[in-house]
């Protein structure tokens, strides 16, 4: 696996399943200076793109640690096309960091020039196919690596759409040699928030495919949309929900084990908090898949 | 059925000046599907305000958070962000602000929000290892004068009507003072920082002059006419010292070639 020979080439991790935690700009300087860390860490380039003070320790914390880039302003979703001039520096970025992975998200988020702050919803269907697949090739064309694109965390969707995601995302892997990252939040929150079972949707994943699987916090909400029902909204802001951590045992003794992110963006506590995170996902992966092997010889 | 480049652009459309578009038919997710693609419009808007409020903390602590809130929120419909990188963004809302409800009463928020934008920006910085004074000194007068010098990247020249590198300075030290009189006197500021330090100085007319048109890109030579005419006592030479000795310098850039 790509990721852990990078991460174990940068550090003497074990051959046991192993979390990373989202580097956020105020744990940036704690890490930089030594603080205890997990086995990877992600960060934001578009945080980083325009702040020389935090560029500078990240390239230090890079030297020590293993990171991947995960893009949220790339837009391979967008009609409109890439950014080339955003792409450029998010190359410049590749270069100078060495990430054992870069990620991005199945969304749009830019429009004629402007960018819109937020990861909006696709139809699946042929036409966004077309789109998506050829802005994915001219990214991967661009960093000269493979991109890495996650399943988004849904809200809406549309009548237009002749494709399940998991559909969707197996074509796109077909059609660019991208790989996936698996936000097993993502699948739980749209499962709820859309009404579908969120098990089937990852059985349904493009398991060959996935090269991270991401775990985040989300917020409950009343939904406007439905008086009386509640949205699940994925705000990075909190801890990993109960059924979450369920769901990510099932998705690990289906998939097998992948590096997988702590995400938690927002009401950001201390570092150490993420790090129990991350040692929680470890736990659940080594018993997940202890599990796995047992049915695997009973069986 | 909605292409795909109709559809974005109704949605585009609708985040950025906040009044929705008829989509509704052709979204789905619960009863009332148009209201989940509120979602997306409330934190376009919510997202961009707390950006705004972040970088601008200082003009809501002089202004009040009412005023900040209210005009983030009509900016962020009028002047969406260009770039992913948030961090660029917001860099002509101290403008907006001082236009917007009852700011143009306080004639000093313009130029208050300024030196925050200044003070966030010089503050993620880092400095380049500067030039000492023998190296510029090697260049030889006759060279020097149609230099330009590149100056440390964490550096901001802004002049302002009103004495607002006291306030800000007040506000940086956390005190809140029963009474603060703002005086209104043409006032020059120099803002350097690096890696999370700031550091607020005021500068006679013609050193500021000469410092602000290095920053530019103008020469040495032209850097002190500029200067001179503002103060015919001022002294280049002098002057070029003190910027090498404090580590100001970071290149030399000559007609022919760079240093």
């Amino acid at each position: 696996m790509q990721v852990a020979a990078a991460t174990r080439a940068k550090r003497d991790a074990s051959d046991a399943p192993f979390a990373g935690v989202g580097l956020r700009l105020p744990h940036l300087a704690e890490v930089a200076a030594g603080a205890p860390t997990a086995a990877w860490l992600e960060v934001h380039p578009e945080n980083f793109l325009a702040n020389p003070h935090a560029r500078e320790l990240l390239l230090e914390i890079a030297r020590r640690h293993a990171v991947s880039l995960h893009t949220v302003g790339l837009s391979v979703g967008s009609v409109t096309g890439v950014d080339r001039e955003h792409l450029k520096r998010i190359r410049q970025l590749v270069d100078d960091v060495d990430p054992i992975l870069v990620s991005g998200h199945l969304a749009w988020s830019t429009h004629r020039g402007v960018y819109l702050n937020d990861l909006l919803p696709l139809p699946y269907n042929e036409e966004t196919l077309r789109v998506v697949a050829s802005h994915v090739h001219e990214v991967q064309d661009a960093l000269g690596r493979p991109y890495v694109m996650e399943n988004p965390a849904s809200y809406v969707g549309f009548a237009a759409s002749t494709l399940t995601e998991t559909d969707f995302l197996t074509e796109l892997v077909t059609r660019t040699g991208c790989q996936l990252l698996c936000d097993v939040s993502n699948a739980f929150l749209s499962a709820a928030n859309m009404g579908y079972d969120a098990y089937a949707y990852i059985d349904a994943f493009p398991a060959h495919a996935i090269a991270e699987i991401h775990l985040g916090g989300f917020t409950r909400e009343d939904d406007e949309a439905t008086p009386g029902g509640e949205i699940l909204i994925d705000t990075h802001a909190g801890a990993i929900a109960e059924p979450v951590w369920d769901l990510y045992a099932h998705s690990l003794r289906r998939f097998g084990p992948r590096p997988t992110l702590i995400e938690w963006d927002n009401d950001l506590p201390a570092f150490t908090r993420l790090l129990a995170e991350a040692e929680r996902a470890d736990a659940v992966a080594i018993a997940a898949l202890d599990r796995g092997r047992s049915h695997a010889v009973a069986g | 059925m909605l292409s795909l480049a109709d559809l974005q652009s109704r949605v585009a459309r609708a985040m950025t000046t906040g009044e929705r578009e008829p989509v509704a038919a052709r979204l789905v997710g619960g009863v009332h599907p148009d209201k989940r693609l509120d979602i997306h419009l409330r934190h376009y808007a919510a997202s961009l305000i707390a950006v705004l409020h972040d970088k601008f903390a200082a003009c809501a602590w002089l202004a009040g958070p009412d005023l900040v809130s209210d005009a983030a929120l009509a900016y962020v419909h009028a002047h969406p962000p260009a770039q992913p990188c948030i961090a660029e963004y917001g860099g002509d809302f101290p403008q907006f602000l001082a236009s917007y409800g009852r700011a143009p009463t306080m004639p000093y928020v313009e130029s208050f929000a300024l030196l925050e934008w200044a003070v966030g920006q010089v503050s993620i910085a880092i400095d380049l290892p500067p030039l000492s004074w023998s190296d510029i000194a090697r260049i030889g007068s006759e060279r020097l004068i149609e230099s330009a010098l590149s100056l440390q990247p964490g550096l901001r020249y802004l002049r302002s009507a009103w004495g607002v590198d006291r306030l800000m300075t007040t506000y940086l030290s956390g005190t809140e003072p029963e009474r603060f009189v703002l005086p209104e006197s043409d006032t020059f500021i120099e803002v350097r920082g690096a890696r999370g330090t700031v550091h607020l100085a005021r500068l006679d007319g013609a050193t500021f002059t000469f410092r602000r048109e290095l920053v530019s890109g103008s020469s040495v030579g032209a850097a002190a006419d500029r200067a001179l005419e503002l103060d015919s006592t001022f002294d280049p030479g002098e002057a070029l010292r003190l910027l090498a000795h404090t580590g100001l310098v970071t290149t030399t850039t000559t007609q022919a070639n760079a240093s």
